[in-house]
């Protein structure tokens, strides 16, 4: 660096004299001509755009296969939905009347303001906790407020994060149903052109008000910390309550029939309030959908093109104010509440002597002593880490939440028709659980080895051997899977009023799935062990992670497959209209038992495999 | 340069910082020594902005760090005890990142970056991403981001942990030599050696408070009955280490 250089840009040595407003005369030091707002921001996209360069070429580099799998993963997903969105809107069509039907519009109307305002809410509060992560938790934050940047540009720059995380997947569930409902009523080209700026302008509203309340929350922490989980529980109790006992209360009524109808309509008509940003999406997409030549010449103020474009307007307005008043807000609130939550206190001790653990303890005695000491262990780290039970917790509640309204499609009518339904519905079931299980062993039990390796110091000088270890996450996993597994899949069968022999056979497949789920992620999790991360959540997004992933859904599929069939063709046969003529119930018993004992195979091989040879790489594993 | 008026931090209950007045001047090295939970961290943390103090002020050349943090954070550079590094940027791109957050022009960034690089040896790894540097190389690349902008203050915590001897001392080297050329450097450290070795002042915290604020010289004037060392002074100086001198003395 040449002498001029370093002069003109360093500080100048003398200090000059500045008058402060309301203390005498402060000697202070020249700076550096820092840069502009508009320079601020250029600099976090740039600096955006470097680590998804990067980022980009080290995948394609050395991550070709996951990067192809989540590729083609995303785009069977997509196409999926849109095929089921496609089909849905063509019934809608055919069987209650073409675009522009009254019936057809008022069904559209009411799906759309129930699908968006639901989003809505969702965007509201996955915007707020991921803000929350990102801007008081993220190791770059210091850095930041260590500089002579903007408090400002730094909640900007981690809101964009937030809200490009927080709203993928609504862009992933929306733009299938988008293009979809376009196809099936023939709407005009300008429809699918509306459709990103629409969108955007929408999450833009319900995310900045995330932001903002999570500024406030943060802000005003440690007088309102009981306030506001007292306050959030009540309201959560105040909306679902309501909900879930009206769906218990309400009589049983005929699915799909007309008074069944009109009381789910009624039930939700909140979500068609006109001062929802959702209604507006709504408006404008169903405007914009609407077959409506354009004339020549001036444009009637009540065309659906004009009307779309409006509904766009009040989106962007509204998008742009809430923008405005949360960068207001970042720029008062941000470094306070920084402060806050940095200084507002020690943590409270951690109790001992929990009733939970000396149950966990007490259930734990059949198993050597050792083993005990680890599996309690492990107990001790999943209850005192929230985030993995709450997403347990959310999940499987929500599926209970689910399986609880199943009852409605138990029918009183005993046709085939309702048999196959059930009877298919209840194996579906089944598989969801398992699905939904194969993301937590993927996302909680195969990193698991891995982070041990952090701690190995601990464990390797323990006088057990190395099997015990990892016969203790494998018993971890898969006891305390299949405990809420196994009462998942009684509870959809009792709703569903399946038979017995049925309740049986998800019983012992359900069984299957969390023995050869466990076994997958713990075996997999020894075999390829990822030392250098210590978050969890990037070792499952890794190859292994991946692996395992692809791995437990096909071992899902087969088991679910091998027993659902000829269990599902026994009870068809087994019905006496169809039983004599089309399938021979002698047969389909050996096929039920043929099935069944396969499903058994399948599993042993799916669970002692990568056991042993998790087993056997575990024992000549190096910690570096 | 650094100027501390009767500063105070609370965590909850529990005091951090109590009554800090503290300056250091420009040219001057001044070593902040301490036990784990002193409060010197947090002096540090309130200095570069990242927390505020409940009560007092600070000010960096001439500028209140709460009411002009932009003007203060400017004149600072900071090389903190847990550095944070982007994974996937290579050192060059964060020395360029840094550099125009400052404000630097295009040819002064990559004159300062030359001599960064160059100073801290960096050329065989400065494009690579820093995921792959080791604990050393990471250390060399944070001192060099932090002296990019030949900041007036610099602010090192435990710069010291994990480095190997060399290192330690090319790091000694470097601060005495900028705070020669009029650079005003505030260290905390355990290693009492090196604060001995190189300051100008040194600072003893204890459960809050500035027990002690001069030179090595004066610490010795106030325990005159015997040639002390750093280390024997500020272990009879804080209550704990006197306790243990005294089991000592009694073996």
């Amino acid at each position: 660096m040449s002498a001029a250089n370093s002069e003109q840009f360093a500080p100048a040595l003398t200090p000059h004299v500045n008058a402060a407003p309301h203390d005498s005369v402060v000697l202070r030091m020249a700076i550096p001509n820092l840069p502009s707002e508009d320079r601020e921001a250029q600099l976090f996209w740039r600096l955006r755009y470097r680590i998804a360069q990067n980022l980009l070429r080290q995948h394609l580099a050395q991550n070709r296969l996951r990067t192809g799998l989540v590729t083609g993963l995303s785009l069977i997903f997509w196409t999926g939905l849109f095929v089921l969105f496609y089909e849905g809107f063509a019934f809608i069509v055919e069987n209650i009347g073409p675009a522009g039907a009254t019936y057809h519009a008022q069904t559209v109307r009411f799906v759309f303001h129930l699908f968006f305002a639901s989003l809505n809410v969702m965007l509201v509060f996955s915007s707020a906790i991921i803000l929350y992560s990102g801007l008081y938790k993220a190791p770059d934050t210091p850095l930041f407020l260590s500089m002579p940047i903007r408090p400002e540009r730094i909640v900007l720059y981690k809101f964009q994060e937030a809200l490009f995380y927080s709203s993928w997947g609504f862009f992933l569930l929306a733009s299938p149903i988008m293009v979809a409902y376009g196809i099936v009523v023939h709407a005009p080209p300008y429809y699918y052109a509306m459709l990103l700026p629409l969108i955007v302008s929408f999450v833009y509203i319900p995310s900045s008000l995330g932001a903002i309340a999570c500024l406030f929350v943060i802000l005003k922490l440690p007088r309102l910390r009981k306030f506001v989980l007292v306050l959030s529980l009540l309201a959560i109790g105040a909306t679902v309550g309501p909900l879930v006992w009206k769906t218990f209360s309400t009589p049983q009524t005929r699915l799909f029939g007309t008074e069944w109808f009109h009381d789910t309509v009624a039930r939700f008509h909140v979500t068609e309030m006109e001062w929802l940003p959702s209604s507006w999406l709504t408006g404008g997409l169903l405007e914009a959908a609407r077959q409506n030549p354009i004339p020549f010449g001036s444009l009637p103020a009540d065309s659906p093109v004009v009307q779309s474009i409006l509904y766009l307007v009040l989106l962007v307005a509204n998008a742009l104010f809430v923008h405005v008043l949360m960068v207001y807000f970042a720029k008062r609130w941000f470094r306070t509440s920084h402060v806050n939550l940095a200084c507002h206190g020690t943590k409270p001790p951690v109790p001992r002597g929990l009733l939970a653990d000396r149950i966990v303890a007490a259930g734990l005695f059949l198993f050597p002593k050792p083993l005990q000491q680890l599996l309690l262990k492990d107990w001790k780290l999943l209850r005192r880490d929230p985030v993995q039970w709450s997403q347990f917790l959310i999940f499987f509640g929500l599926l209970a939440l689910y399986f609880m309204n199943v009852d409605r499609f138990n029918n009183p009518h005993s046709d085939i028709g309702y048999i196959t339904w059930i009877n298919m519905v209840s194996f579906l079931n089944l598989a969801v659980v398992g699905l939904i299980l194969s993301t937590f062993t993927t996302r909680f039990i195969f990193p698991m080895l891995s982070l041990e390796g952090h701690c190995f110091w601990v464990l390797g000088l323990l006088p057990i051997d190395r099997d015990t270890i990892l016969w203790s996450k494998f018993l971890f996993a898969s006891i305390g899977s299949w405990m809420p597994c196994s009462l998942l899949v009684l509870l959809s069968d009792g709703m569903l009023n399946v038979p017995w022999m049925v309740i049986a056979v998800h019983q012992l497949t359900c069984l299957l799935l969390c023995l050869g789920l466990a076994s997958i992620a713990v075996g997999l999790g020894a075999i390829m062990p990822v030392f250098r991360e210590t978050s969890p959540s990037k070792i499952a997004a890794g190859f292994g992670g991946t692996l395992n992933l692809v791995l437990s859904a096909l071992y899902i599929m087969v088991v679910v497959v091998l027993t659902a069939l000829p269990c599902h063709f026994y009870l068809l046969a087994s019905n006496e209209a169809w039983g004599d003529t089309i399938l021979n119930p002698t047969y389909l018993r050996v096929w039920l038992v043929l099935g069944t004992l396969m499903a058994i195979v399948v599993g042993g091989v799916a669970t002692a495999v990568p056991l042993r040879r998790g087993l056997r790489a575990f024992r000549q594993l190096e910690f570096v | 340069m650094i100027d501390f008026q009767q500063v105070h931090r609370n965590y909850g209950e529990k005091t951090a910082v109590e009554d800090l007045t503290l300056h250091i001047g420009a040219g001057e090295l001044f070593s902040l020594l301490g036990h784990n939970g002193a409060g010197k961290t947090t002096a540090i943390k309130m200095l570069v902005g990242l927390i505020r103090p409940s009560r007092g002020t600070i000010r960096v050349g001439g500028y209140d760090l709460v009411a002009k943090t932009r003007e203060a954070t400017s004149l600072i550079g900071f090389v903190p005890d847990q550095p944070y590094l982007y994974d996937k940027l290579s050192g060059r791109e964060i020395l360029h990142f840094i550099g125009r957050m400052y404000g630097m022009e295009h040819h002064q960034l990559h004159a300062a970056t030359d001599r960064e690089i160059h100073r801290f040896d960096l050329g065989d790894f400065v494009d690579d991403l820093t995921e792959t540097y080791s604990h050393g190389m990471k250390q060399r690349m944070v001192f060099a981001t932090a002296l990019l902008h030949e900041p007036r203050v610099l602010v090192v915590d435990e710069p010291m942990i994990g480095l190997d001897p060399y290192s330690i001392r090319q790091v000694k080297d470097l601060l005495r030599a900028e705070a020669s050329r009029g650079m005003c450097v505030l260290m905390s450290t355990h290693t009492l050696q090196a604060a001995e070795e190189i300051s100008d002042r040194v600072g003893i915290m204890n459960h809050g408070r500035l027990l002690f604020d001069g030179t090595v010289e004066t610490l010795r004037e106030k325990f005159p009955s015997e040639k002390r060392t750093l280390e024997a002074m500020y272990l009879a100086l804080t209550q704990k280490g006197a306790s243990l001198a005294a089991e000592g003395g009694k073996a």
